[in-house]
């Protein structure tokens, strides 16, 4: 890196001649190398999706801890790379979402990121701490305007609200597919309509299983989680079967198109990979 | 420890729970107070007297104090305390409308009120009701007696007199009142009350809180819905 | 150790020495005995306790047991004191002042232990003077001061003794607040505070009018401060007045009615001749004098120079 040994990425206290802090960057080089999070704003529900790598052979999938996490009943947030420097984050989270149920509501999803955002930002700035490696995806439903949503925070302490948010080592890749995907309520074809949260899980299921190559990388467990009108708007595990059956579909479609592929032009998949 | 509850009764006798920790010459809005939620929104009410012992302090008192654009509270008890736990609810409230970018509920004023009433309550004397309109829930009342407890109800007595108008409000109250017809029980059940509670008099101040907006309205001390007609 | 002991309050001569000392248990015991009075046992709307039997051995505060009012009339305000300050049953002042400045648009009549309204008042006016020069705003507003002095008086929980009358024109008209000592607030017409309230109040509840002019205004004010002087044991002496105007101008009236005079009854007085002392009687045998030495510079000392350009 070209930054390396200049002496201005020590410390998040210290901007380069250019104008860059380093450290922020590699904040979000951590994220970049770590498993793909999705997140996907449906018609009826936000779904969250964590490719979360086996880092051992030996690991017994399910142990390793879950990416998704509930901050409160309403809100949920998935997120990637170190997993400590996540952890502290929706603990925090978790207390943001509790302090505001003292108030008599549930915290809006916007005060709720925004919150994080603040304290993900507060360790960009003092020379003594360390920035966050880790991107945080919030979904959460507004019992006030009835309305969900999907908030993701990055390790420089930005916080947008998203249609569909990806983080992680296939964000390029998994962006370009899901744009393809009719998640923007003003830009619906005519006569088409807005995905559902069940189509979401396939879909989301698709992008993982198509970004993961199977001789080259490491095997990972695929974690859903989503929070919809048919869970009552309550964050939940997508059930087992349900991801089951969404990843069947995934490897056949995945087949599918390679099978067409295969006599379309195959500088086009290159470039996907990154 | 029963014991320990005696004594404290034996100490407190012959005071009203709204005066025994008045200290000597604070100011009391010895009161009566109360809110009613109909369709669509909420009726505030409170009789104007303030007091320090025997002597009326205001005759004309506003005991109906804003806190948001639609939401208000009713105060009793001492007037120093209330007032300044008005000032800080409408601070915060007003910094979290900000924050959030929308019109605050009342659920959260009145737990807003409620947690500084309960967390100060050895220093405070206050009992409030805090009522309003908001987008969620719509007209919303709830009850924060001296203690700090927190309890929504469909309507609220308070203060001094509200003894004396329990049973009449219990016999007239109804379900899904018009706004007219909450604001002819609030009118009556204040004007029997400030008629035998002696802490209580001077006019009969109503606040209507709904999308709209607010009306405030009053009824002068020669006009009070007592007693049969020409008494 | 116990020689200096009263043996009168029970020390045991026979006490080992060393240790720790207990004096101060029979003192506090004294004390109590004494009926110690608590902090809050003065009343500011009660008369300087003239005749309570149990007296403190504490010496007691200067309270200005007081009549003030305010009033508001069509084009501003009129504030209204008497003048005696008191030291339990002793007058300790027979023409102090309560009509404090706040801001050039607002003044304030206080009663309750003098020291407190007077420190009370100071302190809001140099932090509304403060105000102004940072928000640059040449105006103070009279809710301002109110809400300066209500978190004040509330802060101290009624321990600083203030019971005020703040009264004050703004651009949104003229506006009259009554403060008590624990930090409430009303906004009132018309108002008295003080021991001699009640009498003045007598007067207002009977001759108040909306919108009255400067004259009726000012004559209500002087009626109703007599009838706390005459009335009230803790009030006396004479009349201060003080008029706000909308336009900004003020007028301070300062012992405008003087209804106790005693100048005149003196001049009544036969005294002795030995007793009159005449001018002339003590001789002046030299006097000098002796001009100021040039110590400061004047226009005289500076020699002016031609800038060059």
């Amino acid at each position: 890196m070209a930054s390396s040994g200049s002496g201005y990425d020590l410390s998040s206290s210290t901007f380069s001649p250019d104008g860059r802090i380093f450290q922020i960057e590699y904040a979000a080089k951590a994220v970049e190398n770590a498993g793909t999070a999705l997140g996907l704003r449906c018609a009826d529900g936000v779904v969250l999706a964590v490719e979360k790598p086996l880092v051992n052979r030996m690991l017994v999938a399910r142990t390793t801890g879950g990416y998704t996490r509930s901050t409160s009943t309403r809100a949920s947030r998935s997120r990637v790379s170190s997993a400590t420097a996540g952890r502290s984050l929706t603990g925090r989270g978790r207390r943001r979402a509790i302090t505001r149920r003292h108030h008599g509501t549930k915290i809006p999803p916007a005060t709720l990121s925004s919150r994080i955002s603040a304290y993900v930002h507060y360790f960009t700035l003092h020379g003594a701490l360390r920035p966050f490696g880790a991107s945080t995806l919030v979904a959460a439903y507004d019992t006030g305007t009835k309305r969900h949503s999907l908030h993701m925070i990055e390790p420089s302490g930005v916080c947008y609200e998203y249609y569909g948010a990806a983080a992680g080592r296939g964000r390029q890749p998994a962006r370009t597919e899901m744009e393809k995907l009719v998640v923007n309520p003003s830009r619906v074809p005519e006569g088409g309509e807005m995905i559902s949260v069940s189509e979401g899980v396939r879909q989301l299921a698709k992008i993982i299983h198509s970004l993961h190559d199977d001789a080259k990388d490491k095997p990972f467990e695929l974690e859903m989680s989503w929070l919809c009108e048919g869970s009552g708007w309550k964050h939940e595990g997508v059930p087992r079967e349900i991801i089951a059956g969404a990843v069947e579909w995934a490897k056949k479609e995945i087949e599918n198109e390679g099978e067409n592929d295969e006599e379309g032009d195959d500088d086009e998949d290159d470039e996907m990979e990154e | 420890m029963s014991h320990q509850y005696t004594a404290d009764y034996d100490a407190y006798a012959g005071k009203s729970a709204e005066t025994r920790h008045l200290k000597p010459g604070e100011l009391s809005t010895g009161t009566t107070i109360m809110a009613v939620q109909f369709d669509g929104g909420v009726v505030l009410c409170a009789d104007s007297r303030v007091s320090t012992g025997s002597y009326v302090a205001n005759r004309a008192s506003d005991k109906i104090a804003q806190l948001h654009d639609h939401i208000w509270c009713c105060r009793s008890g001492s007037a120093a305390d209330t007032q300044a736990l008005t000032d800080y609810v409408r601070h915060f409230l007003s910094q979290l409308a900000v924050e959030t970018g929308r019109l605050p509920e009342v659920k959260v004023a009145a737990h807003l009120m409620r947690r500084l009433c309960y967390q100060n309550k050895d220093n405070l004397m206050a009992g409030v009701i805090v009522g309003g309109w908001d987008p969620v829930c719509g007209g919303t009342v709830y009850n924060i007696p001296v203690g700090g407890a927190c309890i929504p109800m469909p309507f609220a007595l308070g203060g001094s007199g509200s003894t004396y108008i329990y049973g009449l409000v219990d016999a007239e109250y109804r379900e899904n009142m018009t706004k007219d017809e909450a604001l002819a029980l609030v009118r009556k059940a204040v004007a029997h009350a400030m008629a035998r509670d002696g802490s209580s008099g001077g006019i009969i101040r109503t606040l209507v809180a709904t999308e709209e907006g607010n009306v405030r309205d009053y009824v002068s001390g020669n006009m009070l819905p007592y007693g049969p007609a020409g008494w | 150790m116990s020689e200096l002991t009263n043996p009168a309050i029970g020390a045991d001569p026979n006490a080992p020495s060393g240790g720790f000392s207990f004096d101060n248990v029979h003192r506090n015991a004294l004390l109590l005995q004494r009926q110690f009075p608590s902090p809050h046992s003065s009343d500011p709307n009660a008369s300087a306790n003239a005749n309570s039997g149990d007296r403190s051995i504490l010496p007691l505060a200067t309270k200005t047991g007081t009549t003030i009012v305010g009033v508001v009339y069509k084009d501003g305000i009129v504030l209204g004191a008497d003048t005696r300050s008191t030291n339990d049953t002793t007058v300790a002042d027979k023409n102090c002042e309560k009509i404090h400045y706040i801001a050039p648009n607002i003044y304030c009549c206080g009663a309750g232990t003098a020291a407190d309204t007077e420190k009370t008042t100071e302190l809001i006016s140099s932090q509304m003077e403060l105000l102004r020069l940072n928000t640059g705003d040449g105006q103070s507003r009279v809710v301002t001061a109110c809400t300066l002095l209500k978190r004040m008086l509330f802060r101290y929980q009624g321990y600083v003794s203030a019971a005020l009358v703040l009264g004050g024109c703004d651009l949104d008209g003229p506006h009259l607040y009554q403060i008590y000592p624990h930090g409430s607030t009303g906004k009132l017409p018309f108002t008295t505070m003080g021991s001699g309230s009640l009498a003045a109040m007598a007067i207002f509840e009977s001759d108040y009018r909306d919108d009255m002019d400067e004259v009726d205004a000012l004559r209500l004010v002087q009626r109703a401060i007599l009838a706390g002087i005459f009335n009230d044991l803790g009030s006396g002496s004479n009349v201060d007045t003080c008029v706000i105007r909308v336009d900004g101008t003020v007028t301070m009236g300062r012992n405008e009615i003087r209804p106790n005079e005693v100048g005149p009854l003196r001049d009544m007085v036969r005294r002795s001749d030995v007793l009159n002392m005449r001018e002339g009687t003590t001789a002046v045998l030299r006097s000098s004098f002796v001009g100021r030495s040039g110590v400061g510079v004047s226009m005289a000392d500076v020699t002016v120079t031609a800038m060059e350009t």
